[in-house]
């Protein structure tokens, strides 16, 4: 086992344990003794958020132990990362793609589409989240403010999901579909009705939501 | 009023939205809830393991479950989303108003009525079975045929419907007029399906096309949905709520309805696996009554990602809820029926069967059946899954918890492996003589099949 090897080990087992300074002592040793941002980001944060992201899809962890790792990894960016990348001047941290993500209008559940979110983020997305019972013209206007390259929608209710067709109908009518890959999912959704709408996809969990983003920004 | 409400309480709940401390809903989620939960679970000791059987008679293990929600629930209370804030009552508060809640209501009218009674872990007493198709999308073409057949049945002592796929042929849109005329539209089939099958009481589940309070005010005003049909209110997990159902709740106090609060606790969500869950069953049921004083206290665990309360782990964790409501409290409690399998399989069989042997001798009152195949299939559901429920909960009234363990193993056993990639089954027009309404032969005798199995297996007349 490298030594990189055997800090992502260290990392991984901090993450789980949710123990932010020692994970932002532990980026920062690594750092120090040479190793470059991105280096510790590809070959320790990403895996070891990736791992965490298997664990939570078989349940050997729960969705709680998963906030508190993307916390923790949100701290040692903030912390360690981002100013060394900034004092190096070296090339940043790749983001996988940016997505904004949301309920539509009318449905107040939030648990999958928080799920969707972290399990985003832990994939190294970059991840705009709008909230639940969100206007189609939010979705729209904000896409458009952050440049986002993914449109995410949810729904649990059948009754919600004319606010997703309106999303697809304000982006024909302001000529911007083909700037976005609009994707979506929720118990009310198939893979029918998004193949109805033109959506870009379909995911039925968090994990199929991941790999779907992946696929596009690919 | 009614129902062992009181005006005052629906005050206090609506002054602590207005009221409470402002929290972010990250603090809520991660922990108000998440902390909260996990310390609670660690001072009472509550564990549920693997190991477990899926039916527990550990009476002490129900009782210190209890106490652990009553505390919490006296921490926790419940977050308003529209506020932000938490609402809160103290335990002497929580005491009072659990104190003055009903152990016995009869609902419907008529010749048509249904009296729950507040059930005893073991007790051999009657369990009401609310049945239909919950939540499963129909089109209006199909909507009466497909609700007739249930509505038939006698077994089914109050009756929930199906949702409206679109209505006078137009998309159904939450919280606008259409979601209005939906709702009216509903109440009017549903009063037709009613008189077709000679019920015209049975209490009706309402207003199911309602996902906001326009809904659920247009269905119940002036000749609409009546006072003794059961209207819903829910929590969003975990024990939140907002506006629309706190007006919904001041509606049902006003037009002195009955009301069945539910909501649906994630396994491997906020609060965690299995013991989070059945701490959350208790403590969610008790800031649900403080919060909308619901007659009927409905409870559907869910797993976080296969979306069915009858995953093995859920199931342990429901059952373990339910002793502890039903020793400690008058809550007329019911678990919720989401299998993963649909009509047409007999996984669905297991799955519901399941779910009705653990719950009824762990002192549910009534069980809410079933929304078949997780409610994601247009049309996928069945009368034959309630029935099924219906012979499996009265066959083993006043069982013990030990002899019932077995059997829910048994069925677990036969479904737990194909959860992970449901059978779907068929929608309804092909297992059923869409003249008759009978089952078709072949679907029919997959129910008579698993009836002679459990038969044959346990010694149960069905």
């Amino acid at each position: 086992m490298s030594n990189l090897e055997k800090i992502q080990k260290d990392f991984l087992d901090i993450l789980l344990a949710g123990d932010t300074d020692k994970a932002v002592a532990l980026a920062k040793e690594t750092l120090d003794s040479g190793t470059a941002p991105t280096e510790f980001f590809e070959a320790c944060i990403a895996p070891s958020l990736a791992e965490i992201g298997k664990r939570f899809e078989t349940l050997d962890i729960f969705l709680p132990e998963m906030v508190t790792a993307a916390e923790v990894v949100q701290q040692v960016n903030d912390d360690v990362i981002t100013p060394a990348v900034e004092s190096s001047q070296s090339e940043g941290i790749t983001s996988a793609g940016k997505v904004i993500m949301a309920t539509v209008q009318g449905d107040l559940h939030d648990i999958g589409k928080n799920m969707v979110v972290l399990m985003l983020k832990v994939n190294g997305f970059e991840v705009i989240d709008l909230g639940t019972n969100v206007s189609p013209s939010e979705i729209v206007e904000r896409a458009e403010s952050e440049s986002a390259n993914i449109i995410g929608m949810s729904s649990l209710l059948t009754t919600c999901l004319p606010y997703m067709k309106d999303v697809f109908d304000y982006l024909e009518g302001k000529n911007t579909r083909d700037q976005y890959k609009v994707i979506m999912g929720g118990a009310a959704t198939t893979p029918e009705f998004s193949e109805e709408m033109g959506a870009n996809g379909y995911g039925h969990s968090a994990a199929e939501a991941v790999a779907l983003c992946q696929k596009i920004m690919a | 009023m009614k129902n062992g409400m009181d005006y005052e309480v629906l005050l206090t709940a609506l002054d602590r939205a207005e009221n409470g401390p402002v929290v972010d809903e990250k603090i809520w989620d991660a922990e108000i809830i998440g902390k909260n939960f996990r310390e609670t679970l660690k001072k009472y000791d509550i564990k549920l393991e693997k190991d477990d059987p899926y039916v527990t008679a550990d009476d002490d293990l129900a009782d210190r479950l209890w106490e652990a929600g009553m505390e919490l629930a006296a921490k926790t209370g419940v977050y308003c989303i529209d506020t932000k804030r938490q609402m809160q009552w103290t335990r002497d508060e929580l005491e009072k108003i659990l104190a003055a809640m009903p152990d016995k209501v009869t609902v419907g009218a008529g010749d048509d009525t249904a009296t729950i009674i507040h059930r005893e872990p073991e007790e051999d007493s009657h369990v009401v079975i609310y049945g239909g198709p919950f939540g499963i999308p129909i089109t209006e073409e199909l909507f009466i045929p497909f609700h007739e057949a249930y509505a038939r049945e006698p077994l089914i002592e109050i009756f929930n419907m199906g949702t409206l796929l679109s209505t006078r042929g137009r998309m159904i849109r939450a919280g606008s007029p259409w979601e209005s005329i939906a709702a009216w539209q509903e109440k009017e089939l549903a009063f037709e399906i009613l008189n077709r099958v000679g019920r015209p009481g049975l209490a009706m589940g309402c207003v199911e096309i309602a996902t906001t309070e326009v809904g659920e005010l247009a269905g119940t005003t002036y000749g609409g949905y009546r006072p003794t049909d059961c209207h819903k209110i829910n929590f969003i997990s975990e024990q939140k709520t907002a506006y629309h159902h706190l007006i919904e709740a001041s509606h049902y106090a006003h037009i002195d309805a009955f009301s069945e609060s539910y909501f649906n606790p994630m396994y491997g969500g906020y609060v965690g696996g299995g013991a989070g869950v059945a701490l959350a069953c208790v403590s969610g049921s008790i800031v649900m009554r403080a919060a909308y004083q619901g007659t009927l206290n409905n409870i559907g665990p869910t797993h976080v990602h296969l979306s069915a309360s009858t995953h093995p782990e859920v199931l342990r964790a429901l059952q373990l809820g339910l002793q502890a409501l039903s020793r400690n409290g008058n809550f007329l409690t019911s678990p919720f029926t989401r299998p993963t399998s649909g009509p047409g399989t007999k996984e669905i069989f297991y799955e519901t069967g399941a779910l009705a042997v653990a719950s009824t001798v762990a002192g549910c009152s009534y069980i809410d059946a079933s929304q078949s195949a997780r409610g994601t299939k247009t049309g996928h559901a069945s009368p034959l899954e309630v029935l099924f429920v219906a012979k499996l909960a009265h066959a083993v009234e006043g069982m013990s918890r030990a002899d019932a363990a077995p059997i829910v193993a048994w069925m677990v056993d036969r479904y737990k492996d194909s959860q992970s990639d449901p059978l779907l089954g068929k929608p309804f027009q092909e297992l059923h003589d869409m003249e008759t309404l009978d089952a078709k032969p072949e679907w029919q005798k997959l129910f008579d099949e698993v009836c002679q199995e459990v038969e044959a297996e346990f010694g149960l007349k069905l």
